[in-house]
């Protein structure tokens, strides 16, 4: 290796350094989209964590994305969904059960969702309903009106509530972040027939045949979501969410004696459209 | 290029220039924030034709005219994908000649077969759209993953053993896809890579739940319709370790472009 014109042997050749360079600017484009949403996450969070505001106390120096996805995660997540008011009193809303989730609207403010947010609106309320779903069927396996629910159908339930929950947050930290309401119940004009089908359940079959319906429409819309938004923080969000909500539908399918994988491509026949928001 | 040396000057103009881009960056982010609510309303998704119902996986973006709207990141990225899909379909093809998988479990043998298959159809999908949009199809397996796969063939031995290098492949895949569709420039693109991306994660969670399976010894549960009864707990939740999909191992879109 000769000397440089700037008299500094440089240990890499400048194929290599475009590489890296490349690499680089990849990952900083890569980046941003994260950095957006996660920004609007944490907004979400001071506004949860700041003490009066809300009548909330300070959660001990811990998120309430940290309080949901701890101990507290499954009865927090199931408040979530049953509440029928702001946001701010989710956390604290004892559990309830499907009968308490209302398909009205929960934005406290009124406000209205229009373009990208209108699909975000959406995603928020399918997370919502899918929470509720999952709660309301524990609690019914809980109150024995299921017959015997194996073991590995409640540890899912519980895990895909938790999960769903997470998402309703990412969601909505996208709302809130964009000035908005926060949507905490289930806005949906499907819900009461989603309720009466969460009824009618006498299986943990019964059951699950219910939520993989959920869940590969909830899959399906996000992955429209990511060719009809223009915001990177949404298709980012659709991105990393779609693919969980499919496994979601893989277990599923799996546990009622079906190929858990029957599409080469997902389709999008089964996505929700936005006209099903009633907010 | 070789191993020409670099002028500092222009390493230092480059540095500012990245900079400058970062701080850029970031400034756009925080306005992103705000702008994300003054956005113009999207043409609602009903209103838009054949889109919704005519996802049919490549087909769909075979049939538009898309080339001119591609970069050249575009084309390397669906060169990369290609590249996975060629490897898990080589790396599937021989595990299922492996004897212990031809007359092994029925069902994971039945598996791999349609994995096989689903991983030939996204190849082909990857390809066409590179080669409409100007490039040229990528016949072969990724680079750095086929060396790992050629280390690691010898000390296969067992069912396990597939299913564990397996899983690394699909998460490879739908970790790169699931970062993809930030990455490309236009809608058609984004809708491609994520119509694949779960498809790769329902494989992964499929095989996460064998593996499971297998490490208990409930081999016999490996089966289509299974006896849910008999299930381990855990098996209802080992398949979706994460609540949003990591995209950690993500390939670099020019990892497995062709050169």
């Amino acid at each position: 290796m000769s000397t440089p014109k700037g008299g500094w042997e440089l240990p890499i050749s400048e194929g290599e350094l475009s590489r890296l360079t490349s690499d680089l600017d990849q990952a900083h484009r890569d980046y941003l989209p994260r950095m957006h949403a996660a920004a609007a996450e944490h907004i979400e969070e001071l506004r949860d964590t700041r003490p009066g505001e809300a009548g909330l106390p300070r959660l001990a120096g811990r998120s309430r994305r940290g309080f949901l996805l701890g101990t507290g995660g499954v009865v927090a997540a199931m408040a979530l969904a049953a509440c029928s008011s702001s946001t701010k009193n989710a956390v604290s809303a004892p559990a309830s059960s499907a009968g308490s989730m209302s398909g009205s609207a929960s934005a406290s403010s009124g406000g209205t969702y229009t373009g990208d947010l209108q699909i975000v609106a959406l995603a928020t309320a399918l997370e919502n309903q899918a929470v509720g779903a999952y709660g309301a069927a524990l609690a019914a396996a809980k109150a024995g009106k299921l017959g015997t629910v194996p073991p590995a159908v409640a540890t899912f339930a519980t895990t895909a509530m938790s999960q769903h929950a997470d998402h309703a947050k990412a969601w909505n930290a996208i709302l809130t972040g964009a000035g908005k309401p926060a949507i905490t119940d289930v806005p949906l004009s499907n819900q009461p027939a989603t309720l009466k089908a969460l009824g009618a359940a006498t299986s943990a079959g019964d059951v699950a045949k219910l939520a993989l319906e959920l869940e590969n429409q909830a899959a399906q819309t996000y992955l429209y979501a990511t060719y009809s938004v223009s915001s990177a923080g949404g298709i980012s969000t659709a991105a990393s969410i779609a693919p969980v909500e499919a496994m979601h539908a893989a277990i599923l399918n799996f546990v009622l004696g079906q190929y858990p994988v029957p599409d080469d491509f997902l389709p999008v026949d089964k996505a929700a459209s936005p006209s099903l928001l009633t907010v | 290029m070789g191993e020409d040396n670099l002028d500092t000057r222009w390493l230092a103009e480059l540095t500012e220039q990245s900079q400058d881009l970062n701080s850029d960056a970031l400034r756009i982010t925080r306005e992103a924030l705000v702008e994300y609510g003054q956005q113009e309303p999207v043409r609602r998704w009903w209103q838009r034709g054949g889109a919704v119902a005519g996802l049919a996986g490549g087909a769909a973006l075979l049939g538009m005219s898309r080339a001119a709207a591609a970069s050249s990141d575009d084309i390397q990225a669906l060169q990369t994908a290609a590249s996975i899909e060629n490897l898990a379909v080589s790396v599937y093809t021989t595990a299922a000649g492996l004897s212990f998988i031809k007359d092994g479990n029925k069902t994971v043998a039945a598996f791999i077969t349609k994995t096989t298959q689903q991983h030939q159809a996204h190849a082909q999908a990857f390809n066409a759209a590179a080669t409409q949009a100007g490039g040229k199809a990528q016949n072969s397996p990724d680079p750095k993953y086929d060396a790992v796969v050629k280390q690691k063939l010898p000390s296969i031995k067992t069912p396990a053993d597939v299913v564990a290098l397996a899983i690394t492949l699909e998460d490879v895949a739908a970790q790169t896809y699931t970062k993809n569709v930030s990455q490309v420039s236009d809608a058609q693109l984004r809708k491609l890579f994520a119509s694949v991306a779960p498809v790769e994660a329902q494989h992964r969670s499929v095989l996460l739940a064998v593996q499971a399976l297998l490490a208990g010894n409930d081999a016999s549960l490996i089966a289509i319709p299974t006896d849910v009864a008999k299930l381990p707990a855990a098996a209802g939740s080992v398949g979706f370790p994460d609540a949003f999909y990591p995209t950690s191992m993500a390939s670099p879109i020019t990892e497995g472009a062709v050169q």
